[in-house]
This record gives C-alpha cells, sequence and structure tokens, in this order.
C-alpha cells in the first residue's frame, strides 16, 4: 500500500473520530474544538486528493475548507456560547449512550450500504467512502436527538462535513467555483441560525428548541 | 455378537428406571428415599457410561418394533448424542445422590418420586431417539414429567400453580411446533428414521426446510431458553423443588440445542445462511437480556434461571456461528464453533448444577430465596459456600472456572471467523463478540452480587442467623458436580477428541474436510490449555507471596481483632449493609430503559407534623418486560376469542352434535375438491 | 532456566519494583503542578515498607475472602506481567500470553476485591464494590471488541503474535483501525485503574470514591498488598497499552543487550504515559458515577469502529 493511501486512510480514521467525539461529548464547546479537528482532517483528506490525482485547484479547496471549517465557523458557534453560559450543555434528547450505541447501527448501515460502491471502484478513496456517509448519519442523529439550538447548528456543520467527504472521496473533489459556493451557503446558514437563536433568547429566555411547539397556537 | 456398550447401558437405564419407580411407590417408608435415590444415581451413571462409551467412537443403532403400537421405537446413539447422554447422566447422578438429603426426596409424595426416575429417563431417551415418533413421545414424556415435578414443590401454592400454568402452555406450544415442523419435513423426506431424512433432506426444496427450521427454531429455542420465548424459564425454575429446577436447567434446556443442532446442522445440513444469522442475532439477544435480568434479580433462583437464559443464549450463538461458517464454506472454523457451542453446554451443565444445588442447601436451611434476607452463611455452612464459590466463578466465566475455556474458545471462534469474506458477517460478528463480551462482564456483576451478598458478609435475618450446614448426601451431591466443574476448567483439553467426534456428527462433509477441522479444533483446544496455565501460576505465585509475607510480617499468624469503621457511631447492624437491591441499583439505573423497574417510594408522615418522616418504605420490582409487552397483549387477545367463542356453546347437545357433523360433511366436501 | 522465562521473571521484578516507583512519580508531578511540593519519587515505597512493618489486624466479622483479595490482586498483576510483551516478545508463557486471558485476569482480581469488599459488610465495602463491578461490566464489550479489531488482522488472540507482527510491519501503528481501537482501549484503562474521570484516587469523600470505599477496612501488610496490587495493575496496562499502540523498543529477541534497550524505552514509555494521565487529572473533574455508562459506551463505540475500519480502511 503506497504512503498516500496510507495517510488518506490515517485521515479518514480522524475524521470518523472526531465525529464520534462530538457525539460523545455534552460539552458544546468542547463539541466545536472537535469541529475544528474535523475540518483539519477533512481538508487534509482534500490536499491528499490532490496531491494523490496532482489536481493544484484542490490544494486551494483544501485551503478554502481548513479556514472555514477548523477556523471560521467554530469560532462563530463558540461566540455564540459565549454569549449565554447556560447554552453549553447540549440536551440530549435521548441519553448518550443509547445514541453512541445508535451510531454503532448507523455505521455498520453506512458500511453495509456503501459495499457496491466500494465494489464499483476499488481505490483507497473510493473504501474511505462509509466513513463519509457515518458521518452524515451521525450528523443527522445529532440533528434529530439535540434539543438546543446551538447543539442543531454542530450537527448540521458536521452534516455538512460528511457530505463534502463523501463529494471528495467518491468524485475525487467537486469545482472550486461549486465548492465555494457551498461554501457560503454554509456560512449563512450558520449566521442565520445564529441570528434565529439570539431571537429566540430574546423570545423564550433559552435555546430549548421543543419551545418553538408553543408557536403554533 | 459382542456386547454393545452404548445399547446395554440404555437398557439397564430402562431397567433401573423402572424399578426407581416401582421402589418409589412400593417400598416402605423407611428405605424408600434412600433406595430410589440410590438407583435413580445409578441410573444416571449408567447414561453417563452409555455417552462417554459413544463419545469413545462405539454406536448404537437398534429398532424395536413391537415396543410401540404404529412405529416402534428407533434409537440410535453416536457421539453428538453422546455429548447430550454424558451430561445427562453426570447431572441425574449428582441432583439424585443430592435429593436423597433433601427434605423427603426429589418432590414429597410417592408420586413425586416415581415420577423423578421416569424423567430422568427420558433425558437420556431423547438424545438416543433414532427416528422422529420416537423423539416425539421420549419428549412428551419429558415435558409431562418435568411439569408434574415442577408443580409437585408446594401444589397449594399459588406461585406454583401459575408458574406450572405457564410451563404447561409454553412447553405444548412449543411441542405443537416440533411436532408440525417434524410431520412437514417427514412428509416431504418420506421417511421418519434420521438416517433416512439425512439422505432425503438434501431432495426437499429450500422453502420447506426453511419453514420446518423456522417451526423447530420455535420449538426447541423455547426449550433452550431462547428470548423472547424463555418466559416459562424464570418462572418454573424458582418454583420447582431444587433439584429438580437443578436437572431442567442443566440437562433438559440442553435438549433444545441437540434438537437444533441434530436437525438443523445434521439431518438438514446447515441450510441457509439466514437460519443461522437469526440463531445467532437471538442467541445474542438472550445472553444480554437474561444476564441483564440476572443482574437486578434478588430471588436467588430467579437470578439462575436468567442466567441460564444467558448461558444457553451463547451456546445458541456458537450453534448459529457454526451454520454460517459451514454455509459459507469454512468447515473448520464451523467445528471450532460448534466446539465452543458443545464444550459451554457442559460447562453450564456444571455449574448449573452446582449453583441450583446450592441454592437449594440455601433454602432448606433458611426456607428464603431472598438474597436481601440472607448473607452471612460462610460461616454457618462453610461446605456450601465454597461449593458455591466454585459455581459461581464458572458462572462468571473467569480464569479458572468452568465456563471461561468455552467462552474463550467461542470468542477464539469469531474472530477467525472475521476472515469469512462477507459484509453480513463483519458486521454481524463484531456486534456479536460485544454482546458476548457484556455479557461476560454482567456475569461477574451478578454473581459477585449472588456470592457476596447471599453467603458473605453478616445475616440480614433471623433465618440466615440460624442456617444450618447441608447434610451429608447432599453435601455429596454438590461436590460430585463441583469436582466437575474444577475438571472442566483445568483440564478441558481432555474433551477434545471426544468433541471431534461429536462435531464430525453434525458438521457434515467429506473425510478429509472434517479431520482438517478437527484437527484444527483439537490445536486450538489444546492452546485453551495455556490461559488456564495463567491460573496454575497464579496460585503458585499465591502460595508463594502468603509464604513471603508471613517471613516479613513477624506476627502473620495471630492477628488481632480489630472494630470495623462505622463512623464513630457505633453499632454498625446488619440493617446498614449494602443488600442485594442495592448492589444492583447503578445497574439497574444504567439499563432503565431495557428493564423498565418499577419503584414505590412511600412516605409515612408522622402525625403531629406533615414534616416529620415516621417511616420510608421502598420497594421495588422488575418485572420480565418480554413478558409484559409480547406476552400479557397475546394471553388477552386469546382470552377475548375464548369469551367470543362461549357464543358457540349454549349446552344444547343437539347443536355439539351438528357441529361434528358438519365439520365431517366440510372436511369430506374439501377432499372431494381436492381430487 | 531458559531465556524466555527469565526474560518473564525479569518483567515481573520489573514491574513489581518499578509500579511504586511510577505511582510516585505521578503524585509528584500533580502536586507540583498543583503547587505544592509533595512527597517525592520515594514516597510509595517508604509507605509500603511501614505497612508491611505494621501489626495485621482482623476485621471484625471478615473471612476468608477479604484475607485472600489482596494476595490474589498482586499475584493476578504479576501473572499479566510475565505474559505481556513488557521488553521482549519472547515472554515465558509462550502461547499463554493470551489477550483474552490477560484481560480476564484482571477482571478476576477485580472481582475478588470487589468480594472482600462486600464482605466486611460495612455500606462503604458495599458501595465500593458495587460501583466498582458496574464500572468492570461495562467496560468489558470495549475491551473484548478493541481485542477482536487487533487480532482479526493478525489472526490470534496471543500478545507476542500481536506485538511481533506490529513490529514487523515497519512499526506503522498510525492506522485508522489502531488509533480508534488505541482511543477506545486508553478509555478502558482509565476506567481499570480507577483514575480520573472515572475515579478519583485520591478522594476519600463518601459520595464519590469507588475504589477507596472498597478498600476501606484494609490496614497494615494488607493494605500494602492492596496498593501494590493497584499500582501493579496500572504499570501492566500501560505497559500493555504502549505495547499493542506503541511498540517501538521490544525485541523480539532474548539478547541481553536488547533487553537493556527495551528496559529504558518501557520505563520512558510508561513514565511518559503516567505523566501524560497525571497532568491531565490536574486540569479534569471526574465525572458523575452515571456519566460513567456514557464514556464507555462511547469506548465500546470506537472499538466497533476499529473492527469495521480494519476493514473497510486496510
Amino acid at each position: 500500500m503506497s504512503n498516500r493511501a496510507e495517510l488518506l486512510d490515517l485521515a479518514a480514521g480522524l475524521f470518523l473520530l472526531c465525529a464520534v467525539a462530538i457525539l460523545w461529548r455534552r460539552d458544546v464547546r468542547a463539541q466545536t474544538a472537535w469541529l475544528s479537528g474535523q475540518g483539519i482532517a477533512l481538508a487534509a483528506i482534500a490536499a491528499i486528493l490532490g496531491a494523490q490525482d496532482a489536481r493544484p485547484d484542490l490544494y486551494g479547496v483544501a485551503a478554502g475548507v481548513a479556514l472555514l471549517r477548523a477556523a471560521l465557523l467554530p469560532t462563530l458557534v463558540r461566540r455564540a456560547i459565549a454569549a449565554r453560559a447556560e447554552d453549553r450543555e447540549s440536551a440530549p434528547l435521548i441519553n448518550v449512550g443509547a445514541s453512541l450505541l445508535a451510531a454503532v447501527a448507523l455505521v455498520l448501515l453506512a458500511y453495509t450500504v456503501a459495499q457496491p460502491l466500494v465494489r464499483l471502484e476499488d481505490t483507497p478513496a473510493a473504501r474511505a467512502l462509509p466513513v463519509g456517509l457515518s458521518v452524515v448519519l451521525i450528523g443527522l442523529l445529532i440533528l434529530v436527538t439535540r434539543r438546543k439550538a446551538l447543539s442543531q447548528i454542530v450537527g448540521f456543520l458536521l452534516l455538512d462535513n460528511g457530505i463534502t467527504a463523501v463529494a471528495f472521496l467518491a468524485a475525487a473533489g467537486v469545482p472550486l467555483l461549486v465548492e465555494f459556493g457551498v461554501s457560503f451557503d454554509l456560512l449563512l446558514a450558520v449566521l442565520v441560525l445564529r441570528v434565529l437563536t439570539a431571537r429566540m433568547r430574546n423570545l423564550f429566555g433559552g435555546s430549548d428548541l421543543d419551545e418553538m411547539r408553543e408557536l403554533r397556537d | 455378537m459382542s456386547v454393545n456398550l452404548p445399547g446395554t447401558a440404555l437398557a439397564v437405564a430402562a431397567g433401573l428406571s423402572a424399578g426407581a419407580a416401582a421402589a418409589a411407590l412400593c417400598a416402605p417408608d423407611r428405605i424408600r428415599v434412600r433406595l430410589v435415590g440410590t438407583l435413580s444415581a445409578l441410573l444416571g451413571a449408567a447414561g453417563a457410561v452409555a455417552g462417554g462409551a459413544a463419545l469413545a467412537g462405539h454406536t448404537y443403532a437398534a429398532r424395536l418394533p413391537d415396543l410401540f403400537a404404529l412405529s416402534g421405537v428407533t434409537l440410535q446413539v453416536d457421539a453428538l448424542s453422546g455429548v447430550f447422554l454424558a451430561i445427562a447422566g453426570a447431572v441425574v447422578s449428582a441432583t439424585s445422590i443430592y435429593g436423597i438429603g433433601y427434605a423427603s426426596g426429589p418432590g414429597r409424595g410417592r408420586w413425586a418420586q416415581a415420577l423423578w426416575p421416569l424423567f430422568a429417563f427420558s433425558l437420556l431417551l431423547v438424545p438416543a431417539a433414532g427416528s422422529v415418533s420416537t423423539l416425539l413421545v421420549a419428549w412428551e414424556l419429558m415435558a409431562l414429567c418435568s411439569l408434574l415435578l415442577v408443580v409437585s414443590g408446594d401444589p397449594a401454592s399459588g406461585r406454583v400453580r401459575e408458574a406450572g400454568v405457564w410451563y404447561a402452555v409454553m412447553t405444548h406450544l412449543g411441542l405443537v411446533a416440533i411436532l408440525t415442523g417434524l410431520l412437514w419435513l417427514g412428509a416431504a423426506a418420506h421417511t421418519e428414521t434420521f438416517a433416512g431424512l439425512r439422505i432425503a433432506a438434501a431432495g426437499i426444496s429450500p422453502a420447506v426446510r426453511g419453514g420446518v427450521f423456522v417451526l423447530l427454531l420455535i420449538g426447541f429455542g423455547s426449550k433452550a431458553g431462547m428470548a423472547p420465548l424463555h418466559a416459562w424459564l424464570p418462572r418454573a425454575h424458582p418454583e420447582a423443588p431444587s433439584p429438580v429446577s437443578a436437572l431442567m436447567s442443566a440437562a433438559m434446556v440442553n435438549l433444545g440445542i441437540y434438537g437444533l443442532v441434530r436437525f438443523g446442522l445434521d439431518l438438514m445440513g446447515a441450510g441457509s445462511r439466514w437460519w443461522w444469522l437469526t440463531t445467532m442475532t437471538l442467541g445474542a439477544l438472550s445472553a444480554v437480556y437474561g444476564i441483564v435480568q440476572a443482574a437486578v434479580a434478588n430471588d436467588l433462583k430467579r437470578l439462575l434461571a436468567y442466567s441460564t437464559v444467558e448461558n444457553l443464549g451463547l451456546v445458541l450463538v456458537g450453534v448459529g456461528a457454526a451454520g454460517v461458517f459451514q454455509d459459507s464454506g469454512h468447515p473448520a472454523l464451523a467445528v471450532l464453533a460448534l466446539a465452543a457451542a458443545l464444550l459451554h453446554t457442559a460447562a453450564h451443565a456444571a455449574f448449573k448444577t452446582v449453583l441450583f444445588l446450592g441454592a437449594g442447601s440455601v433454602l432448606h436451611a433458611t426456607g428464603t430465596r431472598d438474597l436481601d434476607e440472607l448473607g452471612g452463611l460462610r460461616t454457618r455452612m462453610p461446605v456450601t459456600t465454597g461449593v458455591f464459590a466454585l459455581g459461581a466463578l464458572g458462572a462468571a466465566a473467569l480464569p479458572g472456572g468452568a465456563a471461561f475455556p468455552s467462552e474463550w474458545l467461542l470468542l477464539q471462534s469469531l474472530i477467525h471467523g472475521l476472515a469469512v469474506p462477507g459484509t453480513l458477517v463483519v458486521v454481524v460478528l463484531p456486534v456479536t463478540v460485544g454482546a458476548i463480551a457484556l455479557s461476560a462482564g454482567l456475569a461477574v456483576a451478578t454473581f459477585v452480587k449472588a456470592l457476596g451478598t447471599g453467603f458473605l458478609a453478616k445475616a440480614r435475618s433471623r433465618a440466615a442467623e440460624q442456617a444450618h450446614e447441608a447434610r451429608g448426601s447432599m453435601r455429596t451431591g454438590m461436590g460430585l458436580a463441583a469436582a466437575a466443574c474444577a475438571a472442566l476448567a483445568v483440564l478441558p483439553g481432555a474433551a477434545g477428541p471426544a468433541l471431534a467426534r461429536a462435531t464430525a456428527c453434525a458438521v457434515p462433509g467429506g473425510g478429509p474436510r472434517v479431520s482438517a477441522g478437527v484437527a484444527r479444533q483439537l490445536t486450538a483446544l489444546g492452546s485453551t490449555l495455556w490461559p488456564l496455565m495463567l491460573v496454575a501460576v497464579t496460585l503458585g505465585a499465591l502460595v508463594l507471596l502468603r509464604a513471603g509475607l508471613a517471613l516479613v510480617s513477624r506476627r502473620a499468624g495471630q492477628r488481632a481483632t480489630a472494630p470495623l469503621w462505622d463512623c464513630g457511631a457505633p453499632p454498625l447492624t446488619a440493617r446498614m449493609e449494602y443488600t442485594a437491591t442495592s448492589f444492583a441499583e447503578p445497574l439497574q439505573r444504567v439499563f432503565d430503559d431495557v428493564l423498565a423497574p418499577e419503584s414505590d417510594l412511600d412516605v409515612t408522615p408522622h402525625a403531629e407534623s406533615a414534616y416529620l418522616v415516621e417511616r420510608i418504605a421502598y420497594s421495588r420490582a422488575v418485572p420480565d418486560r418480554v413478558e409484559h409487552r409480547l406476552y400479557n397483549p397475546v394471553v388477552h387477545t386469546v382470552r377475548r376469542a375464548g369469551l367470543a367463542a362461549r357464543a358457540l356453546a349454549d349446552g344444547s347437545v343437539h347443536r355439539y352434535l351438528g357441529y361434528g357433523f358438519g365439520s365431517v360433511v366440510i372436511l369430506l366436501l374439501v377432499l372431494a375438491a381436492a381430487r | 532456566m531458559s531465556a524466555p522465562v527469565l526474560v518473564s521473571l525479569a518483567q515481573v521484578l520489573l514491574v513489581l519494583l518499578g509500579a511504586p516507583l511510577l505511582v510516585g512519580a505521578m503524585r509528584r508531578l500533580r502536586a507540583r503542578m498543583e503547587g505544592r511540593t509533595g512527597g517525592g519519587v520515594l514516597q510509595p515505597w517508604r509507605d509500603l515498607l511501614k505497612l508491611l512493618r505494621k501489626a495485621p489486624l482482623h476485621p471484625q466479622g471478615t473471612g476468608a475472602a477479604f484475607r485472600f483479595a489482596p494476595l490474589l490482586g498482586v499475584a493476578c498483576s504479576g501473572v499479566a506481567a510475565a505474559a505481556i510483551p513488557l521488553l521482549s516478545t519472547r515472554t515465558g508463557l509462550g502461547a499463554g500470553a493470551d489477550l483474552i486471558a490477560v484481560v480476564a485476569l484482571l477482571t478476576l482480581a477485580t472481582a475478588a476485591l470487589a468480594l472482600a469488599g462486600l464482605d466486611t459488610a460495612t455500606a462503604f465495602g458495599g458501595m465500593g464494590a458495587s460501583r466498582e463491578m458496574t464500572i468492570t461490566a461495562l467496560a468489558e464489550p470495549a475491551v473484548l471488541t478493541a481485542v477482536c479489531a487487533l487480532a482479526a488482522k493478525v489472526g490470534s488472540t496471543n500478545l507476542p503474535a500481536i506485538v511481533a507482527a506490529t513490529l514487523s510491519h515497519g512499526a506503522r501503528p498510525a492506522s485508522p483501525a489502531n488509533l480508534l481501537a488505541a482511543v477506545a482501549l486508553a478509555v478502558v484503562v482509565l476506567a481499570e485503574t480507577g483514575r480520573l474521570p472515572v475515579d478519583n484516587p485520591s478522594t476519600h469523600l463518601e459520595l464519590t470514591m469507588v475504589h477507596e470505599a472498597m478498600v476501606l477496612e484494609y490496614s497494615g501488610p494488607d493494605l500494602a498488598m492492596v496498593e501494590l496490587g493497584a499500582a501493579m495493575r496500572l504499570t501492566v496496562l500501560l505497559g500493555l497499552w504502549s505495547a499493542l499502540f506503541a511498540p517501538w523498543g521490544i525485541t523480539t529477541t532474548a539478547d541481553p543487550a536488547r533487553l537493556l534497550l527495551g528496559l529504558a524505552a518501557f520505563a520512558g514509555k510508561t513514565l511518559l504515559l503516567g505523566c501524560l494521565i497525571a497532568a491531565g487529572e490536574v486540569f479534569m473533574a471526574k465525572v458523575r458515577l452515571f456519566r460513567v455508562p456514557e464514556l464507555l459506551a462511547g469506548s465500546f463505540l470506537l472499538a466497533v469502529l476499529a473492527v469495521s475500519a480494519s476493514f473497510f480502511l486496510a
């Protein structure tokens, strides 16, 4: 096995590890730190793929990804926490132990589902595909099971990281322009969510999404 | 003609069974218990000899056409039957000797005592059966005898009666499933002897074989306590007299495994992968569910019953893994997994006999099975405590215990199984390993609780304070089973050749393939011995350390007694001890979502002021959730259907005759239309 | 006596003598970082010798389980030290140096100590035993699944075989499967040795202590054995972790010069890991007992991921 493939595997492993850690920790501040780590792993995946296919544009994407996902977005979330300390705990709907066990099932599911794709093209990148898929599923799990708006943002970012990873691994990266377009959408979404969170706080005095039910009446 | 050892031994066992039953009915009271016990123990020994001979390579096949109308009796004994014969025989021997001292023998009255040898013989007859009809007759005999023995404990007690009803219904539904499955198989194969089925099975369509397997899995699985069909076990075992529980839990439930291995692996030739993945999944589920329930159980015998669910679940995992490996063309791995399953069956039989007999001695001495009221038995019942500790070590699957080699072998087969290609295997095996590990870890906690709160520490009730050591014959019975435990823990390699023969019966395939598998299994078993060497070294190091310590500290011999730390507020009473309930509380909280326990806190305020508390009562019950969620709705539906059907019966004789007449006519019409 | 047996004996002696020093160094570092002077690296040894000289006591109403548990603890750790390739893969137990067996032996020691805690018939003993057994039971799936991940590639659960295989592949423990398994086992090691965030080794507060509650009635030489057993357990588990994931310096021969090199590497690695733990403990709080299952469930998840990763990222 080549050195590059090994590095790719390692980056994919780290990428997955960060997702698990985000699911594992209750503290949103710690979650953002792991989110930064995941951004770096994602940038590494992009850079390694760039080196492998000799595509310099992927280096640019990698730099962009690192800047946005490892630095900018986690900082924005962290700022939001700093504004109000009591939102630090992510208040899961089902207990963390159970959601971790659910994650076991999801990862195994992702692995099973991705098998035909892997068989189609047996490259190191394709073999790492289940990792991206798993992160997408874990991100969705966080979106579904966490109560606070801030952890929703974290779940959303995780989901997007997963989608980006799948795009890199399956299609050896998307064009630079598309990637930046998506990234700016993401930035916008996070900003909107932040504003929403702030408004919710003003209205309800907390960011528990279950309280949004009151808007129905 | 030379003497056939298994056949002769079985004939002797049949004679002893009849003799013991007759003695129970006719012998004078003075010698009755002793006579029946001795004859039953000899019966067990004969069974063990038959099994041992079969394991040593002797086979036996006979057809006795005149014994039974229509079908006759067909017997066949090979090494696979031998495993179950030997286990059943050994358990019968130990429990029969124990039974001599237990109250007035196994069961109270003469009838109960006459049933004991019949039940014991039926346990030998099931694995020795050589045709579907013989197996079904033996199975029904076993079910009826065990049912009557369960209710023989205390027929007036409501709980015993309830347990009897549950057991009767479930065991007969299981019988219906087995009966339907085997008749279907026999009809499709046009034969009913095992030898004929083995040849004909390959020609049967996969759909029929799958259907038969599902029915057999339900029937045999329910006998083996497979979740969710385990509900009878934790009810029947605690209420039966202890020797009966031991015999049921250590010998009878195994026959469910025998049925699955015999029909699924041997006669129907492994079939499809989904059969065995289902078996494995249900086995892993039973293992975890059983031990979680055992961990929070307070009733010692209920705890042991749930531990049976766990261990038989592990055996099912082994059998399922063997089927999966066989199906994917890895007979060597299949042999390894099946050997682990059979070895675990034997280990479970050994330690569960010890534990149930130990629990029986405790019940006999104190009159209670509630761990919260026991404790401090180690000074009053040293032999029982020592024997129970050996059994608990086995049940916890720690090094030095009977179940360690078999669980180790099971894990080995699963870990090696990861080399088998296939997505499903990669997904299923790690989760199964996790489930086995969780059940092993919880088993340690469970048996630390059983031993620590039941036998160590201070007595928690007057009954426990006044306990007395078990009688001589009871101690002998427990001692025999404990010796078997120790032998299995220290010398599992000795079982190697026997297991090789037994697995060769069940894993079909050509000669060289099987022998390669056996060779591999033997090396694996040989290396099991190595971890056990660790145990020996541990014990040696222990002795050395002890000697060294005596040298270092000069007064090691005479220790001054010091009071316990009581936070400066003496005296410490037994009420301040941690009970079994409190010991299991953290685990109960962790598995809250699985167990859904019902706890009740009752605070009684003082008469004068609502702020002064006079009394607080806390009670906790952990009902079987499967029973709650799955069985109760079914029972309610059946009851409602029954009530609705009452409208059909209005008491008119003419109407009843009309029903009969109508059915005959409809049947004839159907026959005419089908022609 | 053959060379492998000598290697094993050397390992046992090394762990026996070195374990209290490791604990001393960790306590010293922690004290320094918290702005205290601390007791010096040799302090645990001084304590042990002092305790050994005291008269042994028999706490009222205790029995054989209480008496023998500390010895069993030391013996089990000692056998584990003989089995694990700490210095060389040629240990004297050969095929017996099985990863599952070593884990089971250490569990046996825990179970014995829990029985001893229950045997005292005090609320503290029972409380500690109950908590310790809960943690041990829940750690088991993570351990064995991680073992599964490590053994699947080598095709054996034999420890020297696993370590030798890692060494012969040019010591590349940085595969994703190894990475995930390493994190999973690290959590388990913290739980099994009673370190933060699972248990605080330096607390005697009723509500929080786990291990200390269990051994509260021990005194004199018995307490010395308990402490020695705990220190050896820590050393052995750190040694096991480093042998599996950072096997640098372990030789595959029994050559004395290389063994000395291995010794230096072992001392360095264990000390480094111990110091990392001690430094981490300064900044970390104990988690609530009922959040420990979350920690261990996460560890189990990582172990399962390690098994799957060894297939899809191999």
